[in-house]
Parts: structure tokens; sequence; C-alpha cells
């Protein structure tokens, strides 16, 4: 397993459209993706529980990684939030 | 009987009532047909429901934007969600039928969404109840409105207009609309606009009053709805229907033209528009750019404030339809009339003399400069924007504004994000304070727009919503004349570009005025371009100067008018 910590930096947060976005990202892996975030742990691949963790701008998250390709998930998951989810 | 509503999108109907009721979403009959029987009816209906979403996606894409089909792909999105389908099927496997489990997950995450603080996810909520709405009708084998079953000439009568109902439209079978909600400035009215179809909104319970294959007459310019109408009335809305026709084909000639004097002089006619969409319907119809863009439009009928990334969207998205071509933007224009719920303006006892435009602005810079930021980067591209700064009565607020701008600009250069730096601050002259310092006003402003609306009503000092007063209201009042004359003299003066933007520039008895003092750029609404245009045609400078003259030697109201009528109807 990896994990990371960061941070949300787009101004909208996790709406719609970024949430969309992230949860193409996350799909493409095999590995589970979790993101962890004031004591809740939130399935990256469900729009739903996305959109209901109200992550805004400057939320500070961490994301777990476990599976076969946990490496690359990891760094291709944190890239996209630190690029601002395509805002 | 006539039923009055809010006039939406101009133009006359004639057609038999076919009503859109909502359907009957009762599912309490339907008893479990077994776990994987039922799990089963919810993956076809998904199916079902993916490939038509998909389609009608793909079209609202095509003929309304990325925006609009946002919400279907987001749609998409949510019924793709593991977790969803999880615990779909495990309210299934409690004994609930496919309707139950729909309604009882659903419901929970609409509730879920709409208890949150957040704005944004308020309209989620909306999202989420829409998907019920629509995969219980899959489920229950309700269709959606069929419109290969339209007849011909039919007047739709809606709950509401949405955009997935707008995109399958088949056009050319509608006469008119007209729904029980939505305002003016409804997204509905917008779409309206955008179709061309005359559509009066806002009649409440017109789906109960009216019998389907009912006679209606719909005048959307009104927003009148007469049902079963007499002989004679209906003989007379059709000749004002053919009328209107033969008026549009008559013009038609004129979409391609320049628009220049009978000298051969040319002046640009620009258009007043609120959305992008309309932006794409004044291009159509010949609009040499756009001399207002009322951004407010973008600010309403939503929870919250658009982001700095939407009004981006938005701006570069006309700057792109009108690219080697201009395009005024006015900075928000709020308060007096225009209220924004999330705003939180407080009432006040004289709205118009009050916390308004320019003057709420710069007391919230971060909504002004988030505005600004979005207009500057929108700016880089094509290098057509002009930023136009609403309701100025000093000096100190142009270069108030002028600073945050520079503010702006200084933060995309450090962050490396490309604007044009020449992009030009202008502002719109409708206050007579403005009218007075306008010499002044012109050494530091890019461009004037004569905003003739305010205008008329600061000078006059006359409210024209108020029956009693309205009227006194006419821009044909010799302060206003002088006044306008006065600012494009200021204007020249200085070299500066000066147009009018207010509902003047489309009054033709203005346009033989305006052209004599050497008005630029004249902006009107699209369905006044092609008449302006032909209206300007008709005069030699020669003719429209000894007009002029004999006006401005006239000293009241009353003999200004009936010599313009009189001599505008004898040409």
């Amino acid at each position: 397993m990896v994990s990371a910590t960061t941070k949300i930096v787009n101004p909208m947060g996790m709406h719609m459209r970024p949430a969309q976005l992230f949860v193409n990202t996350a799909s493409k892996f095999q590995s589970d993706i979790t993101i962890l975030y004031q004591g809740n742990r939130i399935n990256a691949k469900s729009i739903m529980h996305l959109m209901a963790a109200c992550l805004k701008q400057g939320s500070e998250l961490e994301i777990e990684c476990q599976g076969p390709d946990e490496a690359e998930a990891l760094a291709q998951t944190v890239a996209l939030i630190e690029s601002g989810l395509g805002e | 009987m006539r039923l009055q509503g809010i006039g939406a999108s101009d133009g006359i109907g004639i057609g038999t009532a076919v009503r859109f009721l909502e359907e009957n979403l009762d599912f309490s009959n339907i008893v479990s047909a077994g776990t994987e029987a039922e799990k089963l009816r919810l993956q076809t209906a998904i199916q079902n429901f993916r490939d038509v979403t998909t389609d009608m996606a793909e079209q609202v894409r095509n003929k309304l934007g990325d925006k609009d089909a946002e919400i279907l792909t987001g749609q998409l999105m949510m019924l793709e969600d593991p977790y969803l389908s999880a615990e779909l099927n495990q309210t299934i496997e409690k004994g609930q039928c496919a309707e139950a489990a729909v309604y009882e997950i659903l419901t929970n995450y609409a509730n879920l969404f709409s208890s949150m603080e957040d704005s944004l996810m308020q309209q989620r909520a909306t999202d989420v109840i829409d998907l019920r709405t629509r995969l219980l009708k899959t489920l229950l084998g309700k269709q959606d409105l069929d419109y290969s079953q339209l007849p011909h000439n039919c007047v739709l009568l809606l709950h509401e207009l949405t955009p997935s109902i707008a995109v399958g439209l088949p056009i050319e079978r509608v006469a008119a609309i007209v729904t029980e909600v939505g305002g003016r400035t409804s997204h509905a009215a917008i779409l309206a606009r955008s179709l061309q179809l005359p559509a009066v909104l806002g009649v409440s319970g017109v789906l109960h009053q009216v019998k389907d294959q009912e006679t209606l007459v719909v005048d959307g310019t009104e927003g009148i709805v007469i049902l079963s109408p007499e002989e004679t009335v209906l003989q007379s809305y059709q000749e004002k229907l053919l009328h209107y026709r033969q008026e549009l084909e008559l013009l038609s000639v004129y979409r391609n033209r320049k628009t220049q004097d009978a000298d051969g002089n040319c002046v640009t006619l620009l258009c007043n528009i609120g959305s992008v969409q309309e932006a794409q319907i004044a291009q159509e119809n010949g609009a040499e750019g756009i001399g207002l863009f009322r951004t407010e439009f973008l600010f309403m009928d939503r929870a919250s404030a658009p982001t700095e990334e939407e009004q981006y969207e938005a701006y570069a998205a006309v700057s792109n339809i009108f690219q080697g071509k201009e395009v005024i933007v006015r900075t928000l224009d709020i308060g007096g009339d225009k209220g924004i719920p999330y705003f939180h303006m407080d009432a006040e006892e004289n709205p118009f003399l009050g916390y308004r435009a320019i003057r709420y602005c710069l007391d919230h810079t971060d909504l002004y400069k988030t505005q600004l930021r979005a207009l500057l980067r929108a700016s880089s591209r094509h290098h057509n924007l002009k930023i136009m700064v609403p309701f100025v009565t000093s000096i100190e607020e142009l270069r108030s504004a002028k600073q945050l701008l520079n503010e702006c600009k200084k933060e995309l250069s450090a962050q490396n994000i490309p604007y044009d730096a020449e992009i030009p601050l202008g502002i719109m002259v409708e206050t007579p304070a403005a009218v007075q310092i306008a010499d002044l006003l012109a050494q530091e402003a890019d461009f004037f727009s004569i905003g003739t609306n305010d205008l008329t009503q600061y000078t006059l000092a006359v409210d024209r919503g108020n029956p009693k007063v309205s009227n006194l209201y006419t821009p044909l009042h010799p302060a206003v004349l002088r006044s306008i004359c006065s600012v494009v003299e200021a204007a020249q003066n200085a070299h500066i570009p000066v147009g009018m933007c207010g509902e003047a520039a489309a009054d033709p008895r203005l346009v033989p005025l305006l052209l004599f003092w050497g008005l630029e750029e004249f902006s009107v609404s699209i369905s006044s371009l092609l008449q302006i245009r032909k209206e300007i045609g008709t005069w030699k400078i020669s003719q429209a100067a000894a007009l002029t003259k004999t006006v401005m030697a006239m000293g009241n109201t009353h003999d200004i008018v009936t010599y313009l009528d009189t001599q505008l109807s004898s040409r």
C-alpha cells in the first residue's frame, strides 16, 4: 500500500466536473483508491461519495492506493488534484 | 379567455394546444417479482436510460453547448457509480421492487446533497431528483413526450421547459411555447429565444385551463395567451402574424449587407445580448459585433455566483463567435430592479439611487476581480473584447475600476496566464453626472456607450415603471437629446469611439439625429437589427442635418414628437 497527502487547489473544489474527471482517472486503475478526509474513508471511484464529501479549495486529504498498479495510481491521482482538476 | 404571463420570446404563434402533462410516477401497486427479476429490470432500465441519455447529451452539446450537456453526462456518471449500484441492489435484496430502490436511494442522496451549506450542492440535489424522475419513468414504461406525434402548428404547453425537452423539439412543427413556471431571465426564456420560438412563461395553472386541441393564440411580445379566440380576434392575429412574416422576409435582404447611410458612410451595427446562445443568433442575423453583453444574466437563476472558469467560458465563447469584430462586455450591473438573491442585498428606499452596479462592485472587489480576471483571460485569443463599466457618476469610479483591472493584469502576468494587455476600458454614459463631466471622463475612458434607458429616467426624474408618470418618459425630450449630442461631441473631441446601446438606438425617429451628430456605433436588440440597418440606409447626411436643426430648435417634447412622426411617415 502506498499513500500521500495533497491539497485541493482549484476554486470549485470537488464538484461535478472535477469529480467526473477524478473518477475517470481513478477508474483506470485496478487498485483500490481511497481518500481519507476528516476521519472519513471515501472510495475514489464513487462520484456520489466524492461529491458528498464536500472537498473544497484548501481541503487537505490523504490518498491511499492498494493493488497491482498502486504506485502509478497514486502518482496520477495526486498529480491530477495538484494540477487543479482541469479547472 | 385571455391569460397573462411573461412575454419571454417575441413573436406570434397560432396553433392547436398540446399539453405535456407530468406523468404519474406512483409505484405503490408494484410488488417485487423476486430479487433476480427486479435486478434484471433495473439493469435493463439503466441500459435504456444510458442509450437515450448518451444520444441526448450529444444533441444538447451540438445544439446548446457543453454546459447544458453536462447535466446529462453527470447523470450518466452517477449511474456508473459502483457504490450506487451496490446500494440499489442491496435494497432490492431486502425485498423491494426496482422502483422503490431507485426512489429510496436517490432520495437519500438528494437529501444529503441539499442539506449541505454549499449552494452548488443544492444544484446537484436537483440533478439527482431529475435522475430519479427519469429513471422511474423508464422503469414504469412511461415515455418522454413523443415528438413524432406532434401535429403541425402546435402550441406546446409545459410545466417547465428544460434543456432535455428543448433539444428534441421539432421546431418546424411548434408554433409557440407556454409554460407554468419561468421568468424572462430564466434558462427556459433564453432557450426559447435561441430557438426563436414565441414563448409566454409563468402562466400558472395553464395546463388545467386549456383543453387539448383547443385553438390558442400566443403573443410572446405582450405575454398573452388567448384560449379559443373569437373569429374576429383570430383574424386580426392571423393578419398580424402574416404581416410579421412579410416584414421579416422583406428585411432578410439586409442580413449580409454593410450598414451605411444613403451617402455611403459606414456605421457599425451591433447587438445587445445576455447569453452565448443569443450571441450566436445575433451573428446569424448579421450583427457586426456586440455592443452590450449584459453579464448579470450569467448570475441569475442560480444558487451562487458563476466561477471565474464559468465566466471565462462564456466570454471566450462570445469572443470566438465574433472574432475580428468587437464585443463590449458590461461588467455586473445589479441592484436597482435587478436583484440576485444570493447577494443578499438589503431592500432600499430608492433602489435606483442606491447600492447598484459599479458602486456595489467596488465594495465587493473579490466578486469584481473574478469577473475582470475572467474577461482578461478570455481576451487573450482574439483581442476583440472591451470592458464597459456601468453607472459611472465620477472620475474616481473609473479610476478605481482601472486600478482593479491593473491588479488583475499583474496577477495574471505573475502566473504566466496570457491576456490582451491593451484591452479597452470604457464607460456606459447613463447618469446626468457623467453627461456633465463627459469631457473629463473622455480623457481617461477608452470609449463611451450611451445607455439611454437609464439616462432618460435620471435626466427626466421619471420612473418608467410607474404608470402615473411613465407617459413623461421619452428620449425625445430636449434635455435628453441635448445630453446625447454633448456626449457624442465630448467623445469626438477626445478622439474616442462613441456608441449607443439603449433602446433609443433602435428608435427610427432618432436615427437621423444620431447619424448627423456622428454616432459611430448603434447597438440594438436582435429583433431590431435589420430594421435599423434599413432605416440608416435611407438617410442622406444633408437631409439628416436639416431635420436635426429643426428638432433642436424646438423647445418641447410634444412638438418634436409630432414633427418627427410626420417627417418619417411622409418619407
